[in-house]
């Protein structure tokens, strides 16, 4: 039946179930012929393996690039500088609350702080500009910030001059000297803290493209390099067993080497892929965006501290002080509230629950996040800060309330133990310390990344790769030559 | 228009598979929440009765500085203009239309607030207005917003102005339900409330509207950051919306639109990228 069914055969010579006519073509039906096509597709697939193994590498590197060299760093320095121009109008504003109350100590002590910031506001901005090279929109943002810092501090020096000739007590100064500080502090919150903050999250955003890209990428392109290096030390192998069987050999140790090395050199670099995505990941999810939250919690918290001063300092404005520092200190930490007396009794409750099972986070925010992805002493640390920060706050009102500026004054911008200014750099430091943890993490991560690719026998990934496939394929026409010898 | 997403939607869909067969099981991480980045449509959720910011027009179609801004975003975005569709928002509705998906995005004077950030994610804010306080032309009694106190007081539903007042700064109003902004005006010329207290854009809209007959009391208490309302965890969709924002300010379209629709109220609208709120 099956044989009636089954159309007449192609004119074909038995025993062949490919077409011969290519084969005659390319010399296929000779042994030399053979050994060379053979030769051919091995040497193909070395090349193909050189290829994926350099995208997949050059992946893994930008990846670290980026992440670690030039968006991370960068996220960082504008975080430092988001920090120092904050502060510097915070101690403006602590300046012009001391007034001639000068035993307050604080007020030389606010000034030798401005100056500090100043300075760091500078080395910060320098680095950000040097790590935005290759951003020309990021690099003018920097040096817009720069230009209006110099106007800011025109502003300050004329608000402190003003309030030194005001020489009034305690508590906030007579009103020309608050509408020149007006114009700083707006200066300050519409022009430059929004600039130097966009550009730490433009970072966070770039470090976030930059990781799901390169990371996938590198995955992928592993498995690539692991079916190509398959594939090349499948055809080493072939041509191998061809050559034996031809010739009745055992090995023939120049292609033996060259599969030797091609396996070597396939299991190194599908390690080091491993590897480098590793270190991606441990940059990214176990510092960076810890990094990233903390640099912008620590923002955001000086800014609620500094809105704390300017709320005694501008009764005309207590108001949107007051709510922005409601605002503020949800965003930090969130327990549901709809003014500061619940905010304030919704913080304890959740931390006294906190305190009780560290595992218990009922808040949401930065310090939500971190409590969550870092679960630990430091965290805790903060956290116990952040209270206390918020009961000084509470003390504040309530004497702001009754009246008692002077008293509020002396709470706020007193640098003893006790005094709101003194527990807010309690928490400020807290919160750099657990920044510096997370930095090391990352750090760490990027230092072994790039050291694995720069690292093996013989060097530098990008130096070792071309050699070692050039060898292979030397390795495999030298195995070839003395046998395609014979026939000539 | 709903070919358009479909076809989009299975490319994607065709994208994601080819995607998986070359990674290896172990390694391919789900690439987060689905993403509006890339979609070649969009359901713009806007106010239909904000007169400057968002107002629907007899014929149907919207107009002012949120449907603008929003056309704007959406071109940074990459969608054509006749690929909007704008969808009427109010108060009460934004944050269920984002989580349900019948729109895609929200410009619809969305003050980005801390429990607003539990449910949504927001881009921007692409303005930063201050809420004021508007009385009745002869209303002399009501100065800033402590005189509130006692005062009836316009209550938008979902709408965060009046819990500022009553909740936030604790100054004891009379709270009037009210389901929109253009109802409470009316409510204030026909003597049912004594006051409405919200954004100043918002009231320099309806008082250009109402000429003489409603004074704005010019005492603003508070930031109110206006927000791009995204869905929660869209994070791409963020980051592209506020890159789209610092564009808006950088090329001058800002300081135009802001100009185009409050130049004659009166305001002096802040023409500084505001600070964003970040997307995490």
């Amino acid at each position: 039946m099956l044989a009636t069914a089954t159309p007449p055969a192609p004119r074909q010579r038995p025993g062949r179930w490919w077409p011969t006519a290519p084969v005659r073509r390319l010399g296929l039906q000779t042994t030399p012929g053979r050994i060379r096509a053979l030769a051919a597709i091995a040497v193909l697939a070395i090349a193909g393996f050189y290829i994926v193994a350099n995208i997949a590498i050059g992946n893994a590197r930008d990846g670290l690039r980026v992440i670690g060299h030039d968006a991370g760093p960068q996220v960082l320095a504008t975080g430092d500088l988001f920090f120092a121009l904050s502060d510097m109008d915070s101690q403006v504003a602590n300046v012009l609350l001391t007034g001639r109350e000068h035993d307050l100590g604080t007020r030389q002590q606010a000034l030798n702080r401005y100056s500090q910031e100043r300075a760091t506001a500078d080395r910060a901005a320098i680095q950000a500009a040097e790590l935005s090279a290759s951003n020309p929109i990021d690099q003018a943002t920097v040096r817009s910030v720069l230009d209006g810092l110099g106007r800011y501090e025109q502003l300050a020096t004329r608000a402190m001059v003003l309030n030194e000739q005001a020489n009034h007590p305690a508590g906030p100064p007579p009103g020309h000297v608050i509408a020149v500080y007006r114009q700083a502090t707006d200066l300050m919150k519409l022009e430059l803290l929004p600039q130097a903050y966009n550009l730490t999250l433009e970072g966070g955003a770039t470090v976030r493209e930059a990781y799901a890209a390169k990371r996938a990428a590198v995955l992928s392109s592993r498995l690539w390099v692991a079916l190509v290096g398959l594939a090349a030390i499948a055809a080493l192998a072939g041509l191998q067993f061809f050559v034996a069987a031809r010739f009745r050999r055992l090995v023939n140790s120049a292609l033996a080497l060259a599969t030797l090395g091609l396996i070597v050199l396939s299991l190194a670099a599908v390690r080091l892929l491993s590897g480098e995505a590793a270190q991606l990941q441990a940059a990214k999810t176990g510092g960076f965006d810890s990094i990233l939250t903390m640099s912008r919690a620590r923002a955001i918290s000086n800014s609620l501290h500094a809105d704390e001063s300017r709320f005694l300092l501008d009764p005309g404005r207590a108001d949107t002080y007051s709510l922005a520092y409601l605002d503020k200190s949800q965003t930090v930490l969130y327990v549901p509230s709809g003014n500061l007396g619940e905010y304030h009794t919704g913080l304890s409750a959740a931390m006294k629950a906190y305190h009780a099972n560290p595992r218990t986070v009922s808040f949401l925010g930065f310090y939500g996040d971190e409590a969550r992805a870092h679960p630990g002493p430091a965290v805790t640390s903060i956290l116990t800060r952040f209270q206390q920060i918020q009961a000084d706050d509470q003390r504040i009102r309530r004497l702001a309330g009754a009246g008692d500026t002077q008293q509020a004054t002396t709470l706020l911008t007193g640098r003893t133990a006790g005094s709101s200014s003194y527990d807010f750099d309690q928490y400020d430091k807290a919160v750099v310390s657990l920044i510096g943890m997370h930095r090391a993490t990352f750090d760490q991560a990027i230092r072994t990344g790039d050291r694995e690719l720069g690292q093996s026998i013989l060097g530098n990934w990008a130096a070792l790769l071309p050699l070692a496939a050039l060898g292979a394929v030397i390795l495999v026409v030298v195995g070839v030559r003395a046998r395609l010898a014979e026939y000539r | 228009m709903k070919r358009v997403r479909a076809t989009t939607r299975s490319r994607a869909g065709a994208a994601a598979v080819l995607a998986l067969a070359i990674c290896l099981p172990s390694a391919c991480s789900a690439g987060g929440p689905p993403s509006i980045v890339g979609e070649q449509s969009l359901r713009i959720g806007v106010k239909a009765d904000q007169p400057g910011l968002g107002l629907r027009a007899p014929d149907g179609r919207f107009a002012g500085f949120d449907v603008d801004v929003a056309r704007y975003v959406a071109a940074k975005l990459g969608i054509r203009p006749d690929h909007i569709t704008f969808v009427p928002v109010t108060s009460a509705t934004r944050e269920t239309a984002l989580e349900n998906g019948s729109v895609d995005m929200v410009f619809a004077t969305y003050s980005i607030t801390p429990e607003r950030e539990t449910k949504v994610t927001f881009g921007g804010p692409y303005y930063v207005a201050h809420q004021d306080t508007a009385v009745r032309r002869g209303d002399t009694a009501i100065r800033n917003v402590h005189d509130l106190k006692g005062k009836r007081l316009c209550a938008v539903a979902g709408s965060n102005s009046w819990k500022r007042v009553t909740q936030e700064l604790n100054i004891a109003a009379t709270l009037v339900p009210a389901t929109s902004y253009s109802e409470c005006v009316a409510m204030l010329l026909d003597r049912r409330v004594d006051a409405v207290s919200t954004d100043d854009l918002i009231l320099a809209g309806f008082a250009a509207r109402q000429g003489s007959a409603v004074r704005i009391v010019n005492a603003p208490f508070s930031d109110e950051r206006y927000g791009i309302g995204i869905k929660k965890g869209d994070l791409g969709a963020c980051e592209a919306a506020n890159r789209a924002v610092s564009a808006m300010y950088l090329d001058g379209t800002a300081a135009a639109l802001l100009h185009k629709w409050f130049g004659t109220t009166g305001l002096q609208p802040d023409t500084h990228v505001p600070q964003f709120e970040g997307c995490g």
